[in-house]
């Protein structure tokens, strides 16, 4: 059995809307169907947009949830009928800088969840020493965490996570919010517990850090697995198309709309960066090669678009997501 | 790694931390200095102005009891502060936490959810304990000096007592979890259990039927017994029926209040309301 198994997970939640004494019952599913597994030393990346199930799926597998129907096991242990023996194995990162406690130091914070894993107190003293190092936070060790940069906060939120050393980590977002050198800190952290023999389980929604991190990727919309495989395999079931990037001011649909009228054209997504001006990029997977730009141009320039750069791209697992569901990332 | 460490050490770290936030914000500290003393004042003014001169007096007739009316309302005042703490600290503290986002956190430890919850409020408890207990003795050992001695009893009922009232924290903490209204529902059952115990009055004054739902109460049997010990070892012997009452409570309420606990805690994982606040 694999460090993480997760059979045919489910999870719909019932919520009530409308006014006092008139609510009705409203079911979502988060989650339909999941089945994946992580294996030793490897990074399994969980690629998808917000409310896509990512953060879903780790509360389950972390025993914050009970599963619809399915089964979670954590290093053989089922996550609900022996959740403690499964929180034991699991050193958890869930989103954001509130998971800690801002009015203790940062020592202070792994001292506390290091006596809740039953670390022995010598075994505790050195290994957050030795943590605290790693996150670049010994000089700020006995600051309140109030006192803390969000970055701080999120590479001590890391720290607790990789504490006690557990066998399987999942990371919720853990580079969110960081600056280029934390997160280049903290990818470099996660690269070493994988050649240590941790097996990983990162949600993000940086398609470059999924890319770069992850042995094996899944991507996840609305709930469902809807591609899993190496990042390189991913990428490769859209090589067969072009990939062209437009970047360009007075984006409009009318115009996203014509361009998807093209019939070599197979996707188009465009993303706004700056809405008063109505710029962003345009991205366009078209099957008949590059013979398709001077036509795409044409129609750009008639529907008043100001373009500034075209390029021909290569594929990332953006264009992967792109060519599954007909959406970016960010949508 | 012994059973033992993995219970005190996780309970000690819980207290420490909780210590820790009391001492950092220092208003709640300050709070629960000044509260024993304005209870206990407001409630003899409130007799004396009532009463007149012969208050004292008048107050002896009534309760029947013997003790100094301000022993006997610090008794009263005291065990219901602790018990308000107890019903009051368990959910709050849970509530603080889901607010704060670390109650995930906690829950995500492979510690014994029993252990978080008495943890949590424990620090609360001591200090308070701690506070008007103190009160308690300098005012047994100021105006009834012949109850130093019933005043050891009197200590030992109350940490009987503290177990069945743990149990009540449970169930507050159950409902905190399900409505998020900490304050809600202990509020109004401190209030009602401050009429039905006989905090401030002996239980024989209610109607009938209110002294027989007092007998569920804990508090009841604590703050009676406590002015019994401390008015003569004797008549406390003579109640002794009352505290295997009391020493069923522990048994029974703490296993009651914390299965509740967990059946809610249960439907939270099926909601995800531990992460709503």
């Amino acid at each position: 059995m694999d460090p993480v198994e997760v059979r045919s997970l489910s999870k719909t939640f019932t919520t009530k809307e409308g006014p006092l004494f008139r609510k009705t019952q409203k079911s979502v599913t988060a989650l339909d169907d999941v089945n994946f597994s992580v294996k030793k030393g490897e990074i399994f990346g969980l690629l998808g947009p917000n409310g896509a199930g990512k953060t879903t799926t780790i509360k389950a597998i972390c025993t914050l949830i009970h599963p619809t129907s399915g089964e979670v096991y954590v290093n053989g242990h089922n996550v609900v009928k022996d959740a403690q023996r499964a929180r034991q194995d699991l050193g958890v990162m869930l989103t954001g800088d509130r998971t800690l406690y801002w009015k203790l130091s940062g020592r202070e914070n792994l001292e506390y969840f290091a006596a809740l894993y039953h670390m022995g107190g010598a075994t505790a003293k050195q290994r957050i020493e030795q943590l605290l190092k790693l996150v670049g936070l010994d000089e700020r060790q006995n600051t309140l965490v109030e006192n803390y940069s969000t970055g701080m906060r999120i590479r001590l939120s890391f720290a607790k996570a990789i504490l006690h050393e557990a066998p399987v980590i999942l990371l919720d977002e853990p580079t969110m919010s960081l600056d280029p050198q934390s997160a280049r800190l903290v990818r470099e952290i996660i690269r070493d517990l994988r050649k240590e023999g941790c097996s990983i389980l990162l949600t993000t929604h940086y398609m470059e850090e999924a890319d770069q991190l992850s042995d094996r990727v899944a991507i996840i919309d609305h709930g469902k697995i809807i591609a899993m495989a190496p990042p390189r395999e991913l990428k490769e079931t859209v090589l067969k198309s072009e990939i062209i990037e437009i970047e360009a001011q007075n984006i409009n649909p009318q115009v996203v709309e014509k361009l998807r009228g093209i019939p070599t054209i197979t996707e188009v997504v465009s993303t706004i960066d700056d809405a008063a001006a109505q710029k962003g990029v345009i991205k366009v997977h078209a099957s008949g090669g590059k013979q398709v730009i001077p036509e795409m141009l044409g129609v750009l320039v008639k529907g008043d678009v100001e373009i500034s750069n075209v390029k021909v791209a290569t594929p990332t697992l953006e264009d992967v997501f792109i060519s599954l569901t007909g959406r970016a990332l960010r949508d | 790694m012994t059973r033992l460490s993995d219970t005190f050490d996780p309970l000690r770290a819980i207290f420490r931390k909780q210590v820790r936030h009391l001492i950092r914000y220092p208003g709640e500290m300050v709070f629960l200095f000044i509260i024993p003393y304005f209870l206990t004042g407001l409630l003899v003014a409130m007799g004396v102005s009532v009463g007149g001169q012969d208050a004292f007096g008048n107050f002896a007739v009534q309760t029947g009891s013997s003790l100094n009316p301000v022993v006997f309302l610090m008794i009263g005042s005291g065990v219901w502060m602790i018990s308000w703490i107890v019903l009051e600290g368990i959910g709050t503290s849970l509530r603080d936490e889901q607010m704060k986002g670390t109650l995930e956190q906690n829950f995500l430890a492979p510690i014994n959810r029993f252990l978080l919850l008495v943890g949590q409020a424990l620090s609360q408890i001591v200090i308070t304990s701690l506070l008007f207990g103190g009160v308690i003795v300098a005012s047994v050992l100021l105006l009834e000096p012949r109850g130093a001695l019933g005043l050891i009893l009197a200590f030992g009922i109350l940490m009987i007592g503290l177990i069945p009232l743990f149990g009540l924290g449970f169930v507050f903490a159950a409902l905190v979890i399900r409505f998020k209204e900490p304050y809600a529902f202990t509020q109004a059952a401190n209030v009602l259990f401050a009429v039905l115990t006989g905090t401030f009055y002996n239980v024989t004054l209610l109607p009938y039927w209110a002294q027989y739902v007092s007998t569920a109460i804990p508090q009841t049997i604590v703050i009676q017994n406590m002015r019994l010990a401390v008015e003569s070892v004797q008549g406390l012997i003579g109640a002794y029926g009352t505290i295997f009452i009391l020493l069923a409570m522990a048994l029974i309420y703490p296993f009651l209040g914390y299965s509740m606990f967990k059946q809610f805690e249960r439907r939270a994982k099926v909601t995800g309301d531990l992460s709503k606040f």
